[in-house]
């Protein structure tokens, strides 16, 4: 276990990680800090390449003793095997220009991608194959999982920009097409979208046995509507403008948005699919949980 | 409409700015980029719009204010003068002209050059025109009253003559005001000509005219005058070898920036010159002459002062009578044996007096006959016994006539028993304070009094070192009045009113036998004052001014004084004198005439009394009001200033009464619509404010209640 794991950093401010430009080292602070907070590490060491051997210890599996070295040696060793999965992660960042939203110093896009990179170090670190696609309107990168696929990953949400409008269902469905191995499939986005949609849209994933977590990211400005002053409020990705009476929208506004939220947990949670509501001002943990938690009832299925 | 600043309406163009800012702002202002108008879409449109129709509507309520307030800096007027419309509209003019004639108006050719501004403003007349002429001073005459016929209108202002009146506006133009609100012409005006002298004004008094009339003042003042005034005269009397001489000081003032040198100053007796002396007054300045004594042998003489001549002649003479003093004949009337001769202490006192001089006469009561009443002005009883019963009623009918009465109570009393009507109280017995271990004194004087009213201030007298060692008590009955008491509360001098007649009682004696009283300084100054009041006595007035009212009581007053001690309270009822005034016109006063006359010419008025024999008539000399002498004008705008509360056109002297063209300044200043212009202003900002509250709460409350 990496020593270097900054203590408390599964409490760092989204806006303190904003600075930390090394997608790798972000992912590294959080991870480890994260688990570190955990005390274990219970998904470590189920593999079947050899690593090293041990000395017994009361209490091994008398089982992994090489008994072959202790005809040699005289003396009980254990193997070491190498961890190992055959579990793939593929992450579907949605960069539509809505992502680019930021009302607290960090866009969601950004916290999309740093939430992606922990969950693929996170990953990686177990050995699992790591994948990404980013889409907007259309599929803009492919990334396959792959064991050897983290620092592209990595690449690819740096270089991801959120410049054109998006078209969730129609994309995550021409997506679907492209998994033909079980992942688990974390989808990050604002969800501007028709919850029924949204579902028959995912149900494509869930058809070939993939684990679907959802991570719904929003600004707190888009959940508190915090105006005051009668503005025009324009579309990110429409450009399509609508003058708006903060005090008289905005309480109308928080109840659609809640109803849209529930809509959403309630939908989601019919098909088993696990959704995560992301808040742009709090720490990374509760996406982080939300995917371990994904991550021990796969294995358990294995 | 045109305006005074029109530049101002360059303002008019930022009126462009809020709207245009608006317009734009809406737009493009505070535009707030969203990740996702999903849900903002679902809330109807609808609600923006009607906002945005309301904004409109503030808007155009504060683009109204500002153009308003621009409106009124721009100062808008009509190039029509509302002085011009009134008289270009249609219809019959009622013409009131005002012609001053009062005494200032002799001054040079003041008169003449106001007769032809009159003329000329009936000349001005048109066919339907009617006109009034009132020639005012200190009161109004109306010489004719609205006609159209021109030739009686010229005729009366030809015969108008200067008078000696003083110059009054205020009721001139009252009247003028009362005569034009009940006219039914359409047009009012007033024509007002005068020399505009400052103290025509008594006070601020705003005359509210008939809405529409048009008041043109017309000066005939001059600039610069220069005038020689004899403004009062002093008589200085004396006596001298039984005789009485006046010194007469006259007062001259020069109210001119010029100087009058060597003025002749002419005293006249009776109209011949006694004496003249040369005078010269510096400008704006006064001057005295005195001359030489003159004996002041019988009454009513007439007398003038006469100083050179100037413009304005009238106020060159001063008018006054010179009659010789009134003494206060006083009777006194002592006890059987005493000493016939006036006590010495009584006519001491009164011998000094000269203003009034008294004339003192003693007789035993055993001799006393109503013929010792006649011609008497006070009764002194100084410690008698009983009167006759004849003098009793005498003395009761003089009294109840008008008589003063004075009682010295000591050892006697006049009267026995309970008919005492004459006394003021019940006498009791002698008091021997010295018996008591200590004289007496006053310990109360009523300073309310007029006897003792000059001894409020303790600088003119002291009543305290007065020793009394024996008094008569007396006690007031409920109608007397005590004048004075004693330091133990025992009445010292108590009057009583009988008929038209004053009784005063004194409880101790007018000799040193009872007090110190008559050896005090205060004696001398008390018993005068006493008798004074007893006697009714008045100081005659030398001359009076124009315009003062003269009551017949006066000149009868004078007769009875000189004549007999005769029924005064009837002789003013049935009193009768004719009157001459200096202008040779004759009146009746009193019964079968008016009881008052107005002294309205300046010189001598001669009154003679009917039944009053071949004596010389009683005469009253009349000057002018000092005022008159003062020319400095109000220039007519100021005059229609004070007369009306605004400005007004105004015409000089001599010119026609066509209206001078006003300048876009003074026609703005006279009609002032910018006060409107900023008033309205004001409302609509107010209007804007209130209402935008409104509509911004209601609108907001109607949003939240349709769930828009």
């Amino acid at each position: 276990m990496d020593t270097h794991a900054i203590p408390g950093a599964r409490f760092v401010d989204p806006k303190v990680l904003a600075r930390i430009k090394d997608l790798e080292l972000l992912a590294r602070t959080v991870v480890d800090g994260f688990i570190n907070g955990l005390h274990r590490a219970p998904y470590f060491g189920a593999s079947i390449d050899f690593a090293e051997h041990r000395g017994y210890v009361p209490g091994d599996d008398i089982r992994r003793v090489d008994w072959r070295l202790y005809a040699r040696t005289d003396k009980y060793y254990v193997k070491e095997y190498e961890a190992d999965t055959n579990a793939n992660l593929s992450v579907l960042l949605d960069i539509s220009r809505s992502m680019a939203f930021a009302s607290q110093g960090i866009s969601k896009l950004d916290y999309g991608s740093y939430l992606a990179a922990c969950l693929a170090y996170l990953s990686h670190r177990q050995r699992d194959r790591v994948g990404i696609v980013t889409f907007d309107e259309d599929v803009v990168t492919y990334v396959p999982p792959s064991a050897k696929h983290f620092n592209v990953l990595l690449h690819t949400l740096d270089q991801a920009r959120a410049v054109r409008p998006g078209r969730l269902t129609a994309t995550v469905s021409k997506v679907a097409e492209h998994f033909k191995r079980r992942s688990i499939v974390a989808l990050i986005s604002d969800l501007y979208e028709n919850p029924d949609d949204l579902i028959e849209a995912l149900s494509l994933y869930r058809g070939i046995g993939n684990d679907l977590i959802v991570f719904h990211v929003l600004d707190p400005a888009e959940i508190e509507f915090p105006y005051s002053q009668a503005s025009r409020f324009q579309d990110l990705e429409s450009g399509e403008e609508v003058p708006v009476i903060p005090e008289v929208f905005a309480e109308q506004y928080r109840k659609m948005m809640q109803e849209h939220i529930q809509a959403l947990t309630a939908k989601f949670s019919e098909v088993r699919i696990d959704y995560v509501l992301v808040n742009t001002s709090k720490p990374l943990d509760e996406a982080l949980f939300s995917y371990l938690g994904n991550r021990e009832r796969l294995m358990r299925v294995r | 409409m045109s305006f005074l600043a029109p530049l101002f309406f360059v303002g008019l163009a930022a009126l462009a700015v809020p709207v245009i800012v608006h317009l734009i702002q809406r737009e493009r202002k505070d535009i707030i980029e969203f990740p996702s108008l999903m849900f903002l879409r679902k809330i109807p449109y609808q609600s923006v719009e009607r906002r945005r129709i309301h904004n409109w509507f503030l808007l155009l309520l504060r683009a109204a204010a500002m153009a308003l307030l621009i409106a009124a800096f721009a100062r808008p007027f009509l190039m029509r003068n509302p002085l011009q419309a009134a008289t270009a509209t249609a219809g019959a003019r009622e013409v009131v002209i005002l012609l001053d004639h009062s005494a200032s108006m002799g001054y040079g050719d003041h008169w003449n050059r106001a007769k032809e501004a009159a003329v000329k403003a009936v000349q001005g007349l048109g066919r339907e025109d009617q006109a009034t002429l009132i020639l005012f001073g200190t009161g109004t005459e109306e010489a004719v009253r609205a006609t159209s016929d021109r030739g009686r209108l010229e005729s009366a202002i030809n015969d108008a003559t200067v008078s000696s009146e003083a110059t009054k506006f205020a009721p001139a133009l009252r009247w003028a005001q009362s005569f034009l609100t009940r006219s039914t012409l359409p047009r009012k005006e007033v024509v007002f000509i005068s020399d505009f002298q400052k103290t025509g004004w008594e006070r601020q008094e705003e005359i509210h005219m008939p809405e529409g009339t048009v008041l043109t003042p017309i000066s005939v003042a001059q600039p610069e005058t220069s005038n020689l005034a004899v403004a009062s005269v002093a008589l200085q009397r004396s006596s001298f070898s039984n005789e009485e001489r006046v010194t007469i000081t006259a007062g001259l003032t020069n109210r001119g920036a010029a100087p009058f040198a060597n003025v002749p100053v002419t005293l006249e007796l009776e109209g011949r010159p006694v004496e003249t002396k040369n005078l010269t007054v510096g400008p704006n300045a006064s001057g005295s002459v005195t001359f030489a004594q003159v004996t002041a042998a019988q009454p009513n003489m007439r007398a003038t002062i006469r100083a050179g001549s100037d413009s304005l002649p009238k106020d060159n003479n001063f008018h006054f009578v010179i009659s010789p003093s009134r003494p206060v004949s006083v009777l006194v009337v002592q006890a059987d044996g005493t000493n016939a001769s006036p006590d010495m202490f009584l006519t001491t006192a009164l011998s000094i007096s000269k203003t009034p001089p008294f004339r003192l006469d003693v007789v035993p009561v055993s001799r006393l006959t109503p013929a010792n009443f006649e011609r008497r002005s006070v009764v002194i009883l100084n410690d008698i016994t009983t009167m006759s019963t004849q003098a009793d009623a005498t003395l009761r009918r003089f009294v109840d006539q008008g008589g003063g009465l004075f009682i010295v109570l000591a050892d006697h009393t006049p009267w026995s028993g309970n008919d005492m009507p004459l006394m003021p109280g019940v006498p009791g017995s002698p008091v021997e304070r010295l018996a008591k271990g200590s004289s007496g004194t006053l310990g109360f004087l009523d300073h309310s009094h007029p006897v003792f009213d000059d001894f409020k201030d303790p600088r003119n007298g002291t009543f305290t070192d007065i020793r009394f060692y024996q008094y008569r008590t007396l006690t007031p009955g409920a109608n007397d009045r005590v004048l004075a008491r004693f330091d133990d509360g025992a009445a010292a001098l108590v009057e009583r009113r009988v008929g038209d007649g004053r009784v005063i009682a004194f409880t101790s004696t007018l000799d040193p036998s009872w007090t110190n009283f008559p050896t005090k300084m205060m004696f001398p100054v008390v018993v005068p004052e006493l008798l004074k009041y007893l006697g009714k006595y008045e100081e005659p007035s030398a001359w009076y001014t124009v315009g003062r009212m003269l009551d017949i009581s006066v000149p009868l007053g004078a007769i009875v004084r000189e004549g007999s001690a005769g029924d005064t309270k009837d002789a003013t009822r049935k009193a009768s004198a004719v009157v001459v005034s200096p202008s040779g016109k004759q009146d009746t006063m009193g019964e079968g005439g008016s009881p008052t006359i107005e002294l309205a010419e300046q010189g001598f008025y001669s009154i003679r009394m009917q039944g009053s024999g071949d004596r010389r008539p009683y005469e009253v000399a009349v000057n002018l009001d000092p005022a008159e002498s003062d020319l400095s004008a109000l220039s007519p705008a100021d005059f229609l200033g004070n007369a009306t509360g605004q400005a007004a056109a105004v015409t000089q002297a001599g010119q026609s009464l066509e209206r001078p063209e006003l300048t876009p300044a003074d026609m703005e200043k006279k009609q002032s619509f910018w006060w409107f212009l900023l008033a309205g202003a004001a409302l609509a900002l107010l209007s804007e404010a209130v209402l935008a509250n409104r509509l911004s709460r209601r609108f907001g409350a109607g949003l939240l209640q349709t769930g828009r």
